[in-house]
Order: structure tokens, then sequence, then C-alpha cells
């Protein structure tokens, strides 16, 4: 089965008969003869063909499929929409470079937000990676989450193409707007030593203010152990903020000597490290866009 | 009650407005593409306007309950500059199947050049082609001629008069606009145009069938809460209450419903408002208040 094939069927087990036939012949008639407008008519009007509120149903099994085709890539958090038009991208990928690039642009130029949603989903399955860098970039600018989203989350792009300097505050602008680092794929490959320093004075910032850091911060310091960090350990070992000791316990128990005396204090957490019951995903899961105040400890998810 | 103004342009008008509008009972609401007092020249003006109609204003809107659609189109106006016009005509296709795009608006003359008429026929077309309703608009000068001579470009480009909804009828042009099929719709202006005790007339005359009533209102004096309080005469010169229903809300719902872009059920089932939620990182509420708070000031012209 093709990557294709593989997303038209999945997108089958939710939408409807006439929307799935209607995306088909769209297909069919864009590869036979690519014409712009009627390109346009249909990336768009996924929105007349599918329902507005339809999720995907998603089974075991797709993951470790789309994973196989392309590595990292996943459809969580998609809808019927965003995947009717990431269909349609595939289409305009086959077309030449040219094309390609001023139809990309055009449909980027003027997309509303579900529309920008899609074509940066689409980034990891289009052709010309490195030339898509830049647009990639620019579209984290975005103070919208479901743009951010689009880019950061579960989408393999970012750690295949970016360089050190744009991953970085691609990783830092999410913590900086509570998205769960956890979604991002490839956050343990791409750590670097320059991410753990910007880490560290992200969360002496957030303290000299009086605030809560997301213990998924500490994710990107692990074997990048510098002062600054050794000592952030220390303290937070002795922390009653939320989720600070199950960080501290991650780092620790992996890390070299310098730590180890860290973890008899917290010995039932090193334990669970070890059994793997706690993982970097389940700190994610739990604190990846929570908000905390650290004078009173009340949860307020941000909505 | 709740009402639908099909023909508004929020873009100019403040929140004050909004806040009026939805606790006057206003749910939806339709925003033209029109021209903005002066002509633009430069097609990336377009751009950014019809991207404001699909983004900001959007959710400027649903900060106050209210669901915004959208016409897409070259004004009249603005057809006079044929290379502007040309421009504008390439960007249309990447607009007008958009979600909540609900027809391709407002079009038809104003001065009646040949322009005009070639951007209204080009326009016609792409509704035809796009499946899409069309929001005519009818010029202030000689008017009657003019939405004729409308009708007869429409007809000859293949559109449907089911599908049309031409505005700013007025007395003269209504008979002939409603005869060939037409929704007719009249804005309703204070001061100018159609004042609301003559449309009791229209109404006691014609009936409520394929009529509907909006504000249009814009950047000059106009009112935005006009639908409401037309609906608020008719009820006093005793149009019936079925009448008032269809003009100020069930007809343009089914007229511009028929893009399948708008149905009832999205403000019916939608979730309420968020005052913290931001666009662009921009909220609409200041220093914590919230969207009861900043209502309940309006709440006493209901």
């Amino acid at each position: 089965m093709t990557l294709e094939e593989k997303l038209l069927e999945i997108l089958q087990r939710s939408a409807s008969l006439e929307a799935m036939d209607w995306l088909e012949k769209e297909c069919a008639a864009q590869r036979a003869d690519f014409v712009q407008r009627s390109f346009y008519y249909a990336f768009s009007g996924v929105s007349r063909r599918f329902d507005k509120k339809g999720a995907l149903t998603l089974q075991d099994g797709d993951a470790d499929e789309l994973g196989a085709e392309v590595p990292g890539f996943t459809l969580e958090g998609w809808d019927q929409f965003r995947l009717g038009r990431v269909i349609l991208l595939l289409v305009l990928a086959e077309q030449g470079e040219e094309v390609f690039n001023e139809t990309l642009g055009k449909l980027l130029g003027t997309a509303d937000l579900r529309e920008q949603a899609a074509i940066y989903s689409a980034l990891p399955l289009l052709p010309g990676g490195e030339k898509l860098v830049e647009l990639a970039i620019d579209g984290l600018r975005t103070n919208i989450v479901d743009v951010f989203d689009s880019i950061a989350l579960g989408n393999p792009f970012p750690a295949k193409h970016f360089s050190d300097e744009a991953w970085n505050q691609m990783v830092l602008k999410a913590l900086f707007i509570s998205r769960p680092v956890f979604r991002i794929v490839g956050v343990d490959e791409r750590a670097n030593a320059n991410l753990a320093v910007s880490m560290s004075d992200l969360a002496h910032e957030r303290w000299a203010a009086g605030r809560w850091v997301s213990p998924e911060l500490w994710r990107s310091c692990q074997g990048e152990l510098s002062d600054q960090i050794v000592e952030d350990m220390k303290r937070l070992v002795e922390s009653e903020e939320p989720g600070q000791r199950e960080a501290v316990a991650l780092v620790v128990a992996g890390s070299d000597g310098r730590l180890k005396p860290l973890r008899d204090k917290i010995p039932n957490l090193i334990e669970e490290v070890n059994a793997g019951t706690l993982t970097w995903d389940h700190v994610g899961r739990k604190y990846g866009n929570a908000q905390f105040s650290v004078f009173n400890d009340q949860q307020s998810d941000k909505k | 009650m709740k009402f639908f103004d099909s023909h508004v342009h929020m873009v100019s008008r403040t929140t004050d407005d909004y806040q009026r509008m939805a606790a006057a009972g206003t749910v939806a609401l339709i925003e033209p593409s029109f021209w903005q007092g002066q002509p633009r020249t430069e097609v990336g003006s377009f751009k950014d306007y019809f991207n404001t109609l699909i983004g900001f204003e959007r959710f400027r809107a649903s900060q106050f309950g209210i669901k915004h659609y959208c016409t897409i189109g070259l004004n009249p106006k603005e057809a006079n500059n044929e290379k502007l016009a040309d421009g504008v005509m390439e960007l249309l296709p990447l607009y007008i199947c958009k979600e909540g795009v609900v027809g391709i608006g407002e079009i038809g003359f104003d001065d009646q050049t040949a322009l005009e008429e070639k951007y209204l026929r080009i326009q016609a077309r792409m509704a035809v082609e796009a499946d899409l309703p069309i929001q005519i608009h009818t010029p202030h000068r000689d008017k009657k001629a003019g939405t004729k001579r409308t009708m007869d470009v429409l007809e000859d480009t293949g559109c449907d008069p089911a599908r049309v909804i031409i505005d700013h009828n007025n007395e003269e042009s209504v008979k002939e606009v409603l005869d060939r099929g037409y929704w007719a719709a009249f804005t309703i202006y204070p001061h100018t145009k159609l004042g609301n005790e003559r449309l009791v007339e229209i109404l006691r005359e014609y009936g409520g069938e394929r009529i509907i009533v909006d504000s249009a209102a814009d950047w000059g004096i106009s009112d935005a809460l006009a639908v409401p309080k037309t609906a608020a005469v008719l009820k006093e010169n005793g149009t019936t209450m079925e009448t008032i229903e269809r003009v100020t809300y069930g007809n343009p719902l089914e007229a511009y419903g028929q893009s399948g872009q708008v149905s009832e059920s999205d403000w019916e089932d939608a979730e309420g408002v968020d005052p913290s939620a931001l666009f662009a990182g921009n909220t609409l509420f200041r220093g914590g208040q919230d969207v009861e708070e900043a209502m309940d000031q309006y709440k006493v012209i209901t």
C-alpha cells in the first residue's frame, strides 16, 4: 500500500462515501490535467465535502505503518479537512517544481487557519525539503496555537531539516507557550548544549518572576550538564512544585557521577524511572500543557 | 428573537456594535466584500482584506457569540480599474470555496460602465462554475434600469435566479426582481434610502416570500441594529411574527444556506464564547473583562 492509499484508507473510515468519491475523482482529474484554478477550488472546497467537525478514526498499527514510510509521521490531532487537503497536496507535489512552488506559495498566502495547518502538516511528505525550511520557520512565528502545533508537534519535518538555531527557537517557543514538548518529534535526538543553556536560562527567568516551570523543560538538558544545570538539579530535588522532582529523577537516573548523590534523595522516583513507569512522555502527558502558579499550586488549565 | 443580518461590513464597526448586535439577538451575519471608502491601488490590498474576512473578523465576531460568514468578490466601483480588477480575478479562485464563504459578492453595477459589466460577467461565471450563490449590489443611481440590466447579464451567464440575492431594492425595483425569481433584499438605512416604515408597506403588498431585510452597515452613518429595529417596527405595525421571522432570519438562512456553508446548527450547537481565546496573539477583552460583564451595559435595549 502506498502512503497515499494508506491515507485514503484512514480517511474513509470516518468520511462519507460521497466525500471520498469526490476526493478520489479530484485527485484523478488533477493527475490527468493539472489546472491551478480547479486545484484551488478542490483544496479549499474540502470544506464543502467533508464534515467540518469530523475527526479521524485512527487504529492501532496506523502509526507504525505511517512511520515505516516517513519516520515520525503521525496523524494525531488531525481532522478530516486536514487529511483531505494533505492528500490533495500529494497530487500537487507530483507537478513540476515551478508549478508546485508557485501554487503552494499562493495557497499558503491566502490560507485560512485550517488550511495553514494542513499545509504545514504536509511538509514532511512534500518534495524539496530543504527549500521548505523557510516556510516552516516563518510559520512558527505565528501566535496561533493550532498553526504552531501543526509544525512543532507530531511533525518530523523540523527534526530532519532545521538548523540547531531554528530547532532551539522552536523548542523554546513551545515551552514558552505551554505546548507539550513530548510531542515534538526528535526532541531527544536534537538536544544540544546551546539549547540546554537557553532552557536553564528560561527557568531562571521564570523563577525570578515567581512562575512555575514545566518539568518538560529539563528534557532537552539531559546529557548537557553545565554547572548551572547541575545547580538547578540540586535545587529542584528539594522542590515541592508539581513535576520538578520527577524531572530531576529522569535527568539524574541516566547521568554522570556529579549528580549521583541526588539519587538517594528521591529513591522511589529513581526506582520508577528504572522500572520504566516514569518517563519523559509520562511527564509530558501530565504537565505538557499545564500551567501552575507556584504560589498556590492550583492548576489552571489553559483553554 | 434571533436575527440574521445578511449584509453588514463589520471591519468598519466597533466592538460596541458587536455587543449591541449580540444583545439584540443577532446570531449570525454575512460580511460582503466591498470597497473601503476609497479605491485600493494594489492587488495585495485585496488579498489582505479577504484574509481579514476569513480570519480576524471572524474571530472578532465569535468573541461576541456571533457567527460570521462572508461573500468574496470585486465590487463594481473598483471594477473600473482594469489592471487591478484583473489581479483580483486571479485571486478570487483561491477564496471562493473556503469554509464559511457563502457566495460571491457584493458584485453588480455602480456607474454601469462596460468594465463593470465585464467583471460582473466573469464573477457570475465563476459562481456558476463553483456552484455558489451571488450577492448583488444594485446601483444607487438609475436603480431600476441598473437592476434590470444586472438580471439580464446574470441570466445571460447562466445563473439560476433562485441562487441570487439582489440587494438594496426599493419600491421601484422589487416587483421585477421577485417576478423573475430572485431573492430581494432591502437595506434599512437610517434617514436615507429605505426607512423601516416603507418596508411595512412593501411586505403588505408582496408578503414575506423571498424578501430579506439587512443593515448594510458600513463606515458611513448606518445602523448595525437595523434588522432587529426593523423587526420591532414591523411588529408595531401589525406584520405577523411569522413574516417578521422569515425576512429577518429564515429567508437569509435559506438563501445563503444554498452554499452549504451556513446552517442553524452553527450557532444552535455552538459551545459559547471563550474570552481567553486569542487570534495571532490578540485578545479583544481587556484587563480580565468577561463577556457577560462587557455585554451587560447593552441589555437595556432589548
